[in-house]
């Protein structure tokens, strides 16, 4: 049964007993006892105030950053040097409006710095960043973070944006109104840094001045449950103080995966309270949040000055016409299809140049090595995998150079902006889109993005669909079957982005179908709420962008050397041996003869109907590593095919390739069909992996490969059917 | 005072251009408690930029995009043009 809450004069008696840092009103100011080991810093703030840059400028790191809110989904950990060379450790947290999370991202903060996750430690120290052009909202999770009692810094952050506002913040009178060291800074500009670890490096810290008095009707309900935190779960005092204050105002804090459950008398301490003050019907969340903001007022007094009235900004002016019903959709439109543009235009000279040098080593090899079984790997295998994915790297660079640069200006939040009412019809907001749009470069970092979604099944509707948007793996794919289908310098570039547009559109058309599907069915739930802020444009960070595209491009090469390498290699051994008994057999006959020929004409049945014979099967089955697999795997497969002098290259290849009975095998409807198979097939093993760790389950990412290769198959049976019978 | 002071109606109402202040916020307490925390509750001055399934505001000099269902459950008092 739930105890009774306690009486007024009970509870004062119980604070009366409480050491004398334990209760808000009597929080002495006292420098924060020197810690022995060096201090653990964590820096937070609210999304988008530059957290990430300036963690990036003080560790040497190069953790991403963008101009939109959410990018930071996870801790990250690195090392500063104090002034004396010490090192110390600094966590880097998922940016948050408050402590009351009310998404994935932003509970990793509260609970690291409430000390509740196992594998991270609790932060000593505590970095806040602020966005100076919004100080009061800023300062809103900073006063929350008072409560805990430790020693903290406050950066003012984006000093430049602010005067440029008409904003003049003086550091120094919320330095006096604080009581804590009050850094200005300009992190993108590297301006502060030196005064901030000079902060860092002191061996004590002040704890803030400012006194808070929780409100007068709640303060017994928060001294009990402190005291029953501190008794039954073990808390430290302050952070118990916190966590009370938490616990009683949002419901949703109880909820913490993995950390240890409340004590029996907490949580019924808890009930009982909450039971009173549902009963009581006093919205007591809403008086502490005015409370705050009326401290927070009193802080911010002569802090901020206006120097001059401000007329519509140049990210006004923009906006008039980029989130405009009719001018947003014309713009979105041009920015997609100048992307794709770029990605045949821009990338052929490069493209021409890797495919000649690609072609010239293979020569070499054939000319420098002796007949035999070595060479044949090393031209079939190694140089006609490898070699045929790493030709697709200009394009891979030019489209992750236009994703940072919508993700550096500000245009991300924008795009979901305009989405929001195309989601509304499939039951999901606008925040949907920013990791749907982000898997178009890649489904992994799309699907960690999931986290700035509040509620859960929203966010499972949006992993579950996040894989249909095509990503950069993809493309080598679309761009070999284009090649295929629509050979030659004749056809114009703009059929080939049309084509390549129009797989982009089936994704995301199939994405926003499922969505409906899934939120009228399996995961129904009441149509979500959006709130969204719009950071400012900003004009794009060219050299992040540049070391971001630099950094997938490397990765890509990586990957070609690494996985892609090994499983052409592999795929050469399937395809080489067993050695048919009769030397003079031709390469049809041997690679029939051979392991991947006999797996593949097993597999045969399954996808002859899409019009797939098992050479295609055994890339199928390979690409499942990554996408692009698929490319490297046609090459080897036809490159053992072929006559030993051929080095003809993969699209060629392909046209060429033909049925036993003549027939040819890559028609254009056959083409088609394997794009459109790619479009919608689970074929990454890495996207299967990150949807386990997100939904902690195997359950949906095996829902995923089912429903997604199931609904590949059906799609493809009948475009290719209804194709045939056209007479395609 | 205006009549158009004295009635609270949905956000999402509000034409573009035009100022109001927070009269209340209804709906789920989660999303109240969000709304308050970001600047935006009761008493706090909102101007509309743009839209009216989605809508773009202006709150404390940010921007904020809310959708029909989120912008219905904030309701506001519109001030005469130039009260601000």
């Amino acid at each position: 049964m739930a105890p009774e809450p306690r009486s007024r004069a009970e509870i004062t008696e119980i604070r009366a007993d409480l050491p004398p840092h334990f209760t808000a009103t009597a929080l002495r100011r006292r420098p924060a006892a020197p810690v022995e080991r060096a201090p653990i810093y964590a820096v937070v703030g609210n999304p988008n105030s530059g957290k990430t840059t300036l963690f990036n400028a003080l560790t040497g790191l190069r953790q991403k950053v963008g101009n939109y809110p959410g990018v930071t989904v996870e801790k990250k950990i690195g090392e500063v040097y104090s002034q004396h060379g010490r090192p110390m450790k600094i966590i880097d947290l998922p940016g948050a409006y408050s402590l009351a999370a009310r998404s994935p991202d932003e509970a990793v903060t509260r609970d690291v710095l409430l000390g509740r996750r196992a594998d991270t430690p609790q932060p000593d120290r505590i970095v806040c960043v602020v966005d100076a052009t919004n100080l009061e909202r800023n300062l809103y999770l900073v006063h929350q973070i008072l409560d805990l009692g430790r020693p903290l810094i406050v950066v003012l952050n984006m000093m430049d944006l602010a005067r440029r506002a008409g904003l003049e913040v003086s550091r120094e009178r919320l330095e006096q109104q604080m009581g804590v060291p009050v850094i200005p800074a300009e992190a993108v500009h590297g301006k502060g840094l030196i005064e901030l670890r000079l902060a860092m490096s002191r061996a004590e810290l002040p704890l803030a001045r400012h006194r808070w008095d929780v409100p007068a009707p709640i303060a017994p309900a928060v001294a009990e449950l402190q005291a029953s935190l501190v008794d039954h779960d073990g808390r430290p005092p302050l952070v118990a103080r916190a966590e009370a204050l938490l616990l009683l105002t949002d419901a949703d804090s109880v909820r913490v995966a993995g950390s240890t459950p409340l004590s029996g008398r907490t949580a019924a301490l808890l009930s009982s309270w909450r039971e009173r003050w549902q009963h009581q019907g006093t919205d007591w969340s809403g008086v502490l949040i005015q409370s705050r903001y009326e401290a927070i007022n009193q802080l911010c007094t002569g802090v901020v000055r206006r120097t001059r009235e401000q007329g519509p900004s140049r990210s006004d002016r923009a906006d008039a016409i980029l989130v405009h019903s009719i001018w947003g959709w014309v713009c979105f439109a041009a920015i997609m299809a100048m992307l794709f543009f770029s990605i045949f235009t821009l990338a052929e000279y490069p493209m021409n140049w890797i495919d000649q040098q690609v072609a010239a080593l293979g020569d070499w090899v054939k000319t420098a090595m002796a007949e035999g079984d070595l060479r044949d790997l090393l031209t079939d295998g190694v140089v006609a995998g490898v070699g045929g994915i790493v030709v697709f790297l200009p394009q891979i660079l030019i489209l992750f150079f236009f994703v940072g640069l919508l993700e550096s200006s500000g245009y991300m939040a924008r795009a979901a902006f305009l989405m929001d009412r195309p989601m509304s019809k499939v039951g999901l907001h606008g925040k949907s889109f920013i990791p749907l749009l982000g898997s178009y470069a890649c489904a992994i970092p799309g699907i960690m993005a999931t986290r700035t979604i509040e509620d859960a099944k929203d966010r499972l509707v949006t992993i579950l669909v996040a894989p249909l948007m095509s990503c950069s793996a993809r493309l080598p794919v679309y761009l070999l079957m284009i090649a295929t289908l629509l050979p030659g310098e004749a056809v114009p570039a703009a059929t080939k982005v049309g084509l390549i547009l129009l797989m982009y559109a089936l994704g995301t058309f199939g994405a926003f179908g499922f969505a409906w599907l899934f939120k009228r069915t399996l995961l129904a739930s009441a149509p979500p709420l959006m709130i969204l802020e719009l950071p400012p444009y900003q004009p794009p960070r060219l050299k992040e962008i540049l070391r971001q595209m630099f950094e997938r491009g490397w990765l890509f090469l990586k990957n070609a050397g690494t996985i892609i390498l090994g499983i052409s290699i592999l795929l050469w051994f399937l395809t080489t041996y067993p050695k048919h008994p009769d030397p003079a057999a031709t390469p049809d006959v041997q690679i029939a003869h051979s392991v991947a020929g006999r797996v593949g004409r097993l597999l045969e049945p399954a996808i002859a109907p899409l019009g797939f014979d098992w050479r295609v099967g055994i890339g199928l089955i390979t690409s499942f590593a990554a996408r692009e697999v698929f490319v490297s795997s046609m090459g080897v497969i036809f490159g053992v095919q072929a006559e030993p002098d051929d080095t003809t290259p993969i699209r060629d290849a392909l046209r060429h390739a033909t049925w036993p009975d003549g027939a040819p095998l890559f028609t254009p409807l056959v083409c088609l069909v394997l794009m459109i198979y790619y479009v919608f097939a689970m074929q990454c093993m890495s996207t299967v992996a990150i949807v386990k760790r997100e939904t902690n389950s195997w359950r949906w990412p095996l829902f995923q490969i089912v429903y997604l290769t199931g609904t590949a198959w059906i799609v493809c049976f009948v475009v290719h059917q209804v194709g045939r019978w056209a007479g395609f | 005072m205006s009549s158009l002071q004295m009635q609270p109606s949905p956000l999402c109402q509000l034409p573009a251009g035009a100022t109001a202040r927070v009269a209340r916020l209804t709906g789920d307490e989660g999303f109240c408690q969000r709304i308050r925390e970001m600047g935006f509750g009761e008493a706090s001055l909102v101007t509309k930029i743009s839209g009216s399934t989605t809508s773009l505001c202006l709150v404390n000099g940010m921007r904020i995009a809310l959708n029909h269902g989120a912008a219905m459950n904030i309701l506001v008092e519109r001030l005469p043009a130039g009260a601000r």
